[in-house]
């Protein structure tokens, strides 16, 4: 490496802040300010080159504050660091590598120059552990065995064409058996026990040298430590379960038991005296997807039968009366009933606005709806209050009955009628109801134009025999002209009854229709009427004539007497 | 007399009627005066006699020219007090006009006694349709003692008005004495005045029966 002065300058910053004391650092001083600068920019730009991505050459310090150079080698340091770790943890798996990878360190760097392409990876991988380990002063121990890995792994690769740098099969495949292990089992060792199972149910030497080249590959983990008590505490609980049976098989898991917090070794031993136990018998954690659903839904349906057979909740029980379900129950559950009544109106201030709106106008308008009350009808006068006289009477009760003043006794007798016919009172009182009643029938004829008749007065009048709806024409015509007398009320009773029009029976013949039989019978009945009629003459002409003879008799003898006498 | 000499009188007409033509001839119509009083009773004299009870033979005293006046001039009825006896007698002359004359003024004399004044008793003889209706407070409900006099009270009131209402608005004639009641009117002024008095004597305040009769009388006026 060839020391530039600027990289010069960064080391002696370095050096600078690394001597500075404690106490120095509390007050802000210039000087350490700067040299902070300047070894960040050194150490920045010695970490470039493995940085293939950052956007920054050079760290840049003139006129930036504190916050964006830091941003600065943040953006450089953190895709550095991801992958640190992931070396990391490549070499916590093959610790082998780390030896050959600082081994082959000077082969590399020698060689490093003429094979770019394949070992570019290779190289930075280096000089990034190289560097890293250089700043941090810790680390210088663990470089050199890093690089011992590198080595090794280095020789053991050759390998297809198919490999290089990113694709290692022994890799992959190991891997693919971690990752199986996470999704299907709790710890790589089950699965190894598993394995061994399946494969060592015959052979029990097999099973152990495939532990034992398990072994070697095997790194001590935290689950081997701390995470193997649970395993075990289930572990044995299965075993019990299935082992019960067996005493010696008993025995021998205590011993396993005690045994397997040293090495991973005994867990073949677990895996066989499970396997003798359980043959055919898949354990727990190792079943497969399609079983694990199976086992899920019998869960499912053994809840469901033991639902059904116990019985139902009070919601579920059809009428249920207060006294069969829990106190208050029924304010919990959700009760759905139809609801007969409008919900009450959320009252907002639209609605509140809405409202007084409507009320101004009406107020404006006046148009309200006030019940009105129905205007009592005029029917009656007033009536006259009688009031009562509570004094004595002056005049005697025969004045009072005849002068008829006041109160009328009810009944009228004859006699009563007649010692007052001659009060001038009473025949008022019969002359006025007369005027009354033709008053009446005036007036009917004008509200009801129904057919009344005239009171019958017996008096002469002409009956023309004609329609009514003739006469009508006339008065009504007549009414025109005379304008006074509403039209009177006519009818077809007026007119001629047909008995007044002809009174007769029978089939009537004329003259020139009869017969000789019936012409000298109608003969006969009129010279009979005949007769009678004139002997009732005679008879009465006769006693005129007697009567006369008499008194004119009686005068003459009176006169012949008085005649004679003198 | 007459009748006989009308008889006779007929007789003669009819007869020499008779004997003169010779023929069967038909009698005149006869015609008779009607009959008087005495002679409907045959000839008798009839009598009657009212009593005078103690508290009334003062006013008697006092209002006897009124009483007889009527009864001697127009209805021409002898009366006279019997002052032995204590009773008035009344007795029907030849020429007294009608039959129910005597009682009559039988009625009006008794009327008198019971209480009524004489103008008040006068009308029973102009009029024939006026009755007195006697009935005592116990025919409505038996009261004793206190109850007794305060339904008197009740029925006269204050200074007689309301019994004066009454006689003024159903145009009767009323008389309380102690525990009777006496009414003269009409039969169905009558009928109104006993039905007030009955409220009154059952207890119901006067300003009730007077609406009551307020509502009547106008009923009954308003009927003509």
């Amino acid at each position: 490496m060839a020391a530039s002065p600027s990289e010069c300058g960064g080391v002696k910053a370095l050096q600078k802040l690394r001597s500075a004391e404690p106490p120095q650092w509390l007050s802000p001083s210039p000087d350490l300010a700067e040299a902070a600068r300047a070894a960040s920019d050194h150490l920045f730009s010695s970490l470039r080159p493995f940085c293939p991505k950052s956007p920054f050459d050079r760290l840049l310090i003139d006129g930036f504050d504190a916050e964006q150079i830091w941003q600065q080698i943040e953006t450089q340091t953190q895709p550095l660091v991801s992958s640190l770790r992931r070396e990391l943890k490549w070499f916590e798996r093959n610790p082998v590598e780390i030896g050959k990878g600082f081994g082959a360190r000077r082969i590399v760097e020698e060689r490093g120059k003429d094979l770019e392409v394949p070992d570019e990876g290779f190289e930075d991988f280096e000089e990034q552990e190289k560097v890293g380990f250089d700043v941090d002063d810790d680390d210088d121990d663990d470089g050199e065995d890093d690089v011992d890995d590198e080595e090794e792994e280095e020789e053991r690769r050759g390998g297809g064409g198919i490999e290089d740098r990113f694709l290692k099969i022994k890799e992959l495949e190991e891997y693919m058996e971690d990752d199986e292990a996470r999704e299907y089992g709790d710890s790589k060792r089950k699965r190894r026990g598993h394995e061994e199972e399946e494969d060592d149910e015959d052979e029990d030497i097999e099973g152990l040298g495939g532990s034992g080249s398990e072994d070697e590959d095997m790194n001590a983990r935290y689950d081997d430590f701390f995470g193997g008590e649970k395993d075990k505490g289930s572990k044995k609980k299965q075993k019990l379960r299935k082992e019960s049976k067996d005493m010696d098989d008993y025995e021998d898991m205590l011993n396993d038991d005690s045994n397997e917090d040293d090495e991973p070794e005994n867990g073949s031993d677990e895996g066989l005296t499970g396997d003798d136990a359980n043959l055919g018998q898949p354990e727990e954690g190792t079943l497969s997807t399609h079983e694990k659903h199976l086992k899920k839904l019998r869960l499912k349906i053994e809840q469901m039968e033991k639902a059904n057979l116990e019985p139902k909740t009070w919601a579920m029980q059809g009428e249920v009366t207060a006294a069969k379900r829990p106190k208050n129950s029924a304010l919990e559950v959700d009760l759905d009933f139809e609801h007969n009544v409008r919900p009450a109106p959320v009252i907002t201030e639209e609605v509140t606005t809405s409202l007084e709106n409507l009320i101004k106008l009406r107020i404006l308008d006046g148009h309200f709806d006030d019940v009105q009350r129905l205007p009592s009808l005029p029917s009656k006068g007033p009536r006259e209050k009688k009031e009562l006289d509570e004094n004595k009477s002056k005049k005697g009760l025969a004045e009072i009955y005849e002068n008829f003043s006041g109160m009328v006794p009810f009944l009228l007798s004859n006699e009563m009628i007649t010692s007052f016919i001659s009060n001038a009172f009473l025949n008022i009182l019969i002359v006025a109801s007369l005027l009354f009643k033709k008053i009446c029938l005036k007036l009917d004829a004008l509200s009801h134009f129904h057919f009344t008749p005239k009171p019958i007065v017996e008096d002469m009048s002409i009956q023309s025999n004609i329609p009514a709806l003739a006469m009508e024409e006339v008065t009504i015509c007549l009414s025109y002209v005379v304008q006074s007398i509403a039209p009177m009320a006519i009818s077809d009773a007026a007119m001629l009854a047909p008995e007044e029009v002809f009174a007769g029976k029978g089939d009537i013949k004329d003259k020139g229709e009869l017969t000789q039989a019936e012409r000298k019978r109608r003969r006969a009945n009129k010279k009979r009427k005949f007769k009678v009629v004139s002997a009732v003459a005679n008879s009465h002409a006769a006693n005129t004539i007697k009567r006369m003879e008499m008194k004119a008799r009686s005068s003459t003898v009176s006169n012949a007497k008085g005649e004679e006498e003198s | 007399m007459e009748s006989n000499g009308g008889a006779s009188s007929m007789d003669l007409e009819t007869v020499p009627a008779e004997q003169k033509l010779g023929t069967v001839s038909l009698p005149l119509k006869p015609k008779f005066e009607p009959l008087t009083a005495h002679e409907m009773s045959g000839g008798k004299i009839q009598f009657r006699k009212v009593s005078v009870p103690q508290h009334r033979y003062t006013p008697l005293k006092k209002a006897w020219m009124e009483i007889y006046t009527p009864i001697y001039d127009q209805m021409k009825i002898d009366v006279r007090m019997n002052l032995k006896n204590r009773k008035v007698e009344l007795k029907t002359r030849s020429d007294t006009p009608e039959v129910g004359n005597l009682q009559k003024c039988a009625d009006f004399v008794h009327a008198f006694m019971l209480g009524f004044d004489v103008i008040d008793a006068v009308a029973l003889l102009r009029m024939d349709e006026l009755y007195v209706d006697s009935f005592e407070i116990k025919d409505v409900k038996t009261l004793r003692g206190e109850h007794l006099s305060r339904a008197i009270g009740r029925l006269s009131g204050k200074g007689g008005k309301t019994k004066f209402a009454i006689e003024n608005a159903t145009k009767t004639r009323i008389v309380i004495a102690d525990s009777k009641i006496h009414i003269l009117g009409s039969f169905v002024n009558i009928k109104v005045a006993r039905d007030s008095l009955c409220s009154l004597i059952l207890g119901s305040p006067a300003g009730k029966v007077y609406s009551k009769l307020r509502a009547v009388t106008s009923r009954l006026a308003e009927r003509f």
